[in-house]
């Protein structure tokens, strides 16, 4: 299977700092992306510290069996999704530890998103508002719900989907890293299909930009770095009012054998269905 | 503000008023002016403010998109264009006010941004009491607990029934499904079920699968007794696959 990455991170054009990290482990096809907070510069060491240990830790996993598992695996998941998972628990406990190790870093914390691409499946985590999406044949999909407080407003039926993206109270989340001793992570697992383009954002970019402006962005440019530096350039031009980072990820799958050729040919002179 | 009027004939259908965001335009519902006729693209075109000017770019649509009759990519717009997608006129104002409220089915940028902040446990638990006294609906199932179960009612198949146990079940002939469907022409990943928090979703992947004879639009729920066509087969039902969506003691 083919990858193409492209990835890019802004401190937009009102923040001093930027708290947003970003890691790209490409032999692996892991993507972690961290949105921090907590004043100062403490909201940059949390994203930071977030994303290295999540890298770290599947690294290290991918390397070695003997690497230590953190928290209980779940059945219904495959390995890299509960390897994922133990990496974000041990993530929680480092920022955390960090925090409490100097007076002034109480309150910090952070977001984080992490994907892993094995073959054909995808495996997701996520705490906190940092997004992921899906395009597939021109119609995008939001994989991960925001654990922020307007959002459990909308799935719970007390807000509109209108109403919460002018809500004042956007920025407070109801999950995040490094707050709590314990933390509840979501996990997701989710096919790829040759084409397929997945996109990893901050709220940086999603308050700014609309989704349909954002799908159509991704389908415009056929390099993945190119479409990363237009949706960064475009949270910038409506304002960039936070700090703002994509990571781009276009799926390339080879057909195998003869039978997967014909199944491509099949599939791609067939008339578009919807 | 300028405006934008969407008409269809004579009538006019909407009225779409444009500020600092481009109003995207397309088939699909997410649009700030969605079309629902086959003669437009998903993302067909937008129309976006560039310099003090209104700007109309087609999104590489397949029918184009025309101003006042010319097939255009790209083109800067006046009071009284009339841009027409398929076949629908959408119609520049940019003398009256639009009548309905700019947030209206627009993404509004909050008055400020602060600073973001996490929510204790306490607060959280006083949050959700207070939504719950909302009147919220419960989601909350009651009875004994069953099994989500695929059966198999046509196809052939490595098996007559799946019970659904992880979080993804793929449907296809490839080496990653447990819904596994035989034969060289199948799809290797023909569609997904996701279990979420609330029941059970059926995606697509390289096909668009029906659930009681609908086509899906999106993730959908499963409910008990659903009939999924994953394969439409061909002649005398060759290849059809079809399953139904129980919940199984």
């Amino acid at each position: 299977m083919g990858i193409e990455i492209g990835a890019r991170s802004d401190v937009g054009r009102v923040r001093s700092q930027n708290e947003d990290s970003y890691k790209v482990l490409a032999p692996l096809n892991l993507f972690v992306l961290s949105d921090g907070m907590g004043g100062e510069s403490h909201g940059e060491v949390a994203s930071a510290l977030a994303v290295e240990t999540v890298a770290t830790h599947c690294q290290e996993a991918t390397n070695s069996v003997a690497v230590p598992f953190y928290g209980e695996p779940r059945a219904s998941l495959t390995d890299k999704t509960n390897r994922l998972a133990s990496a974000v628990r041990l993530a929680n406990r480092k920022i955390r530890g960090a925090a409490q190790e100097v007076a002034a870093r109480r309150g910090m914390g952070t977001t984080i998103l992490a994907a892993w691409v094995d073959g054909p499946r995808l495996s997701l985590v996520h705490v906190g508002d940092s997004r992921a999406y899906l395009l597939r044949t021109g119609v995008m999909e939001q994989l991960t719900s925001d654990h922020s407080l307007v959002a459990e407003q909308v799935r719970r039926g007390l807000l509109t989907p209108q109403q919460a993206d002018a809500s004042e109270m956007q920025s407070v989340l109801i999950r995040a890293l490094g707050t709590n001793a314990e933390v509840e992570i979501d996990a997701d697992e989710h096919v790829l299909l040759d084409g397929d383009i997945l996109l990893l954002s901050s709220d940086g970019l999603t308050r700014m930009v609309t989704d349909p402006e954002i799908a159509s962005t991704l389908l415009t440019h056929s390099n993945a770095q190119a479409a990363a530096d237009r949706l960064v350039e475009l949270a910038n031009e409506y304002g960039g009012e936070d700090n703002v980072t994509a990571i781009v990820v276009q799926i390339r799958q080879e057909p195998q054998g003869l039978f997967g050729y014909l199944r491509r040919w099949m599939r791609h002179s067939a008339p578009a269905s919807t | 503000m300028p405006k934008l009027m969407l008409k269809f004939e004579s009538t006019v259908l909407r009225e779409v008023p444009v500020g600092g965001r481009a109003v995207m335009i397309g088939r699909a519902p997410d649009n700030d002016i969605a079309i629902d006729n086959l003669a437009v693209s998903n993302y067909h075109a937008r129309v976006y403010t560039e310099a003090g000017r209104l700007v109309v770019e087609d999104l590489d649509s397949l029918n184009g998109t025309f101003v006042n009759e010319m097939r255009v990519e790209r083109a800067t717009l006046q009071d009284g264009d009339s841009i027409l997608i398929g076949k629908h006129h959408i119609v520049v104002d940019e003398v009256h006010d639009a009548t309905v409220p700019p947030e209206a089915g627009r993404k509004v940028t909050a008055p400020k941004v602060e600073e973001t902040m996490v929510l204790d446990t306490r607060e959280r638990r006083q949050m959700l009491q207070v939504a719950l006294a909302a009147g919220e609906r419960s989601q909350l199932s009651t009875g004994r607990w069953k099994m989500p179960t695929l059966a198999v009612l046509r196809g052939r198949m490595d098996q007559k029934e799946y019970v659904i146990a992880n979080k993804l079940t793929v449907i296809g002939s490839s080496e990653m499904a447990t819904v596994r469907i035989r034969g060289w022409l199948a799809p290797g990943v023909a569609a997904q079920i996701n279990q979420r928090e609330d029941g059970y979703y059926l995606g697509r992947a390289e096909i668009v699968p029906k659930v009681n004879g609908q086509e899906i639009q999106g993730p959908t729920r499963l409910q008990d007794g659903d009939l999924i066509e994953v394969l439409p087969g061909w002649l005398f039902g060759i290849g059809q696959v079809r399953l139904n969506f129980l919940f199984r003691d």
